[in-house]
């Protein structure tokens, strides 16, 4: 059957940094839970309103801080080959891309704060008329990468 | 011509009346605003700022012509303006991928053109373009032929440098007409456009803001009458509104499509068109991306397509431009020919792989679904009318089989072929190195009955156009990558199908 997954995964830190990045917007939703708490306990609201404050944080908590990150990360394939690149990603949805290196135009790497911290960092490849990241690399793997996609890379000027 | 050089005078009158056009619904307001008995001066003020407004504009469209200059130099296109701030805008001529005419109202009684510089697109193409708003045919021609002069020179590796003498004198590049569409071709186009629903959507607006006008009570009590007396009148008049409406369709898509007419010159396409505004577009045959066949369902079954080109750069900050329609109304069998004169190297007719049975109850299911979610309300707060409702059911299913119908891909040793429907068909051409990416995505409800969609993306202006076929089987999306990876070894899964003989000697 088919075509083989792509070989590489992306840096074990990513895990973190996704788990980090679920816990800060649970940050905010404990926030706004706390707001609806004190609400419904000045105004006698009904306890439900409470009930599902302390839900929708504990939903949110076990979704974006312990499940989807890991099935994110174990989803998360890429290859990089002499002629194409391939990448592989989608909890729900799986996508399957390969961009041939005749078409890359130019790649970048950029940083967050976060990701800075981690020494990770994000590749966009930019095609004519298509943009393609890969998330969370480590970053002297995501500058050699870098580096030698736009050595690979050699547009062939007419057919864009 | 490496003189400076300012556009026609006229150019101060249609600067003044884009501002104007521009400046149109404030006037309204102020106008408007002031409706009362004049009583007082003051009454009248709205008028003298209008007055004002209106010399203020001419004034400044002369200023603005009078500050802009354009000459050619040291192989540029030079454009300097601006009043206080002054703007200089020099475009290489390599970097000039086609001259396109527009000629309005104005311009024709002059034989004048407006010039739009079209570069190659990038995303900054913006800062790069450039618009001539008149100057005479001649010089548009002269500045046409030194540019592809140069542009020509520039190919054969001539280092020279071009200074933009108009001492070079170049032969009249060959000029072939392909396509002149006929009258018939555009009665049909209007009707089944759509565009007559729209202006008769404009009436009924229309009508139902002068509702006040218009005694309702005894438009209904004479309604009634009519009724009573049958309803051949009623009938009588709903064709007459019809016909109105139709009426103003097909007028208004002669304005814009009246003497459409496709012409090869050289490498490039030409198409011209328009009634009263002639526009003339042009598309340098290297920069075509893709092919788009568009069959709307009133088309359909007559067999009338339109064409559309997908072509990279060009120009963003026109809007309608964004496919370049070039050929808007023609029998697909005639169109075949001609595309083969202008792009030989296409397969236009290849054997395609549709998609499997397991796909029909995917394509019926969702939109089962969503037509359910409309019914429900609908019919529980408009009961029992709303009943009506329940024909969705039937035309989801219906639609659904004609997309699982629809649906196909092809691909040959060089060509990528889509076949697939939202509501109208669309077939898209592709060649594999005009393809910038290619994907399959697959749902966990996909995952389940072995199928998967496919995207294909083309570069089309300054971003991508995007093409896919959902739930075509697995293996068959990834024999599709195969064939796409320049590492594997699949090179083709199709042969192209010959045209029949009769439509190719056509």
């Amino acid at each position: 059957m088919g075509r083989q997954e792509p070989k590489m995964r992306i840096s074990e830190r990513a895990l973190t940094v996704w788990k980090l990045y679920g816990w800060i917007s649970a940050a905010f939703t404990l926030l706004a839970g706390a707001a609806v708490t004190v609400l419904a306990i000045l105004f006698d609201w009904s306890v439900w309103f409470i009930i599902g404050a302390v839900a929708a944080l504990i939903l949110e908590i076990i979704l974006f801080v312990f499940v989807l990150p890991t099935l994110k990360w174990k989803r998360w394939r890429y290859e990089v080959r002499e002629e194409e690149i391939e990448l592989q990603h989608g909890i729900f949805i799986i996508t399957r891309t390969l961009v041939p290196m005749v078409r890359v135009q130019h790649v970048d790497t950029e940083q967050g704060p976060i990701l800075r911290k981690y020494n990770l960092a994000t590749i966009s490849i930019s095609t004519a008329a298509t943009i393609h990241q890969i998330p969370a690399l480590d970053i002297n793997e995501a500058d050699e990468l870098r580096d030698s996609i736009s050595a690979l890379a050699r547009v062939a000027e007419d057919d864009v | 011509m490496s003189e400076e050089k300012r556009l026609h005078p006229i150019t101060t009158v249609m600067n003044a009346l884009k501002t104007l056009k521009e400046a149109f619904i404030p006037i309204v307001i102020l106008v408007f605003l002031n409706r009362g008995e004049a009583e007082s001066i003051l009454d009248y003020l709205p008028f003298f700022i209008m007055g004002a407004m209106i010399i203020l504009f001419l004034f400044l469209g002369v200023i603005k012509w009078w500050r802009f200059k354009y000459w050619l130099e040291e192989g540029e296109l030079r454009i300097e303006q601006g009043l206080f701030v002054k703007k200089k805008r020099y475009i290489p001529f390599e970097r000039i991928q086609s001259l396109n005419y527009t000629e309005g109202i104005l311009h024709r009684p002059l034989k004048l053109v407006k010039i739009k510089v079209e570069t190659a697109g990038s995303s900054a193409s913006q800062e790069s373009e450039a618009e001539l708003t008149a100057i005479t045919k001649e010089e548009a021609d002269e500045l046409n032929r030194i540019i592809s002069a140069a542009k020509k020179k520039l190919k054969e590796g001539n280092t020279e440098e071009f200074d933009g003498d108009t001492s070079i004198v170049e032969e009249q590049p060959e000029e072939r007409v392909l396509y002149k569409m006929s009258a018939k071709d555009l009665i049909v186009m209007a009707t089944t456009s759509g565009g007559a629903g729209v202006v008769l959507g404009g009436v009924l607006i229309f009508l139902s803001q002068f509702g006040e006008f218009i005694p309702y009570e005894a438009v209904f009590e004479e309604l009634v009458d009519i009724v009573e007396t049958g309803f051949l009148l009623a009938g009588v008049a709903a064709v007459f509104v019809f016909l109105i409406a139709w009426l103003i369709a097909v007028g208004m898509t002669f304005l814009r499509y009246a003497d459409f007419t496709v012409k090869l010159v050289d490498k490039d396409i030409v198409i011209t068109r328009g009634l009263l505004e002639k526009k003339q577009t042009t598309v340098p045959l290297k920069r075509i991306q893709g092919i788009r066949f568009d069959q709307n369902i009133a088309r359909e079954p007559f067999g009338y397509t339109s064409v559309t080109i997908e072509s990279a750069g060009g120009s963003v900050l026109e809007k309608d431009s964004n496919a370049i329609r070039l050929l808007p109304m023609i029998r697909e069998k005639e169109a075949f020919p001609i595309l083969n004169e202008i792009m030989p190297d296409y397969q236009w007719k290849t054997a395609f792989t549709g998609v499997p049975k397991r796909s029909l109850k995917r394509y019926i299911f969702w939109k089962m679904l969503f037509s359910l979610v409309i019914i429900g309300p609908v019919s529980y707060f408009f009961f029992p009318l709303g009943l009506i409702s329940l024909v969705l059911i039937p035309l989801a299913a219906g639609l659904g089989w004609l997309q699982y119908k629809t649906a196909g891909w092809s691909a040959s040793h060089d060509q990528l072929t889509l076949k697939y429907r939202g509501f109208s068909k669309q077939i898209v051409y592709m060649k594999k190195k005009r393809i910038q990416s290619l994907a399959w995505t697959q749902t966990i409800f996909q995952r389940r009955g072995d199928v998967a969609t496919i995207h294909s993306t083309i570069k089309s202006f300054a971003s991508g156009s995007h093409s896919s076929i959902a739930h075509v089987a697995q293996d068959d999306a990834e024999l599709l990558m195969e064939w796409y990876s320049p590492e594997a070894e699949v090179k083709k899964v199709h042969d192209p199908v010959r045209l029949d003989p009769e439509v190719e000697g056509h």
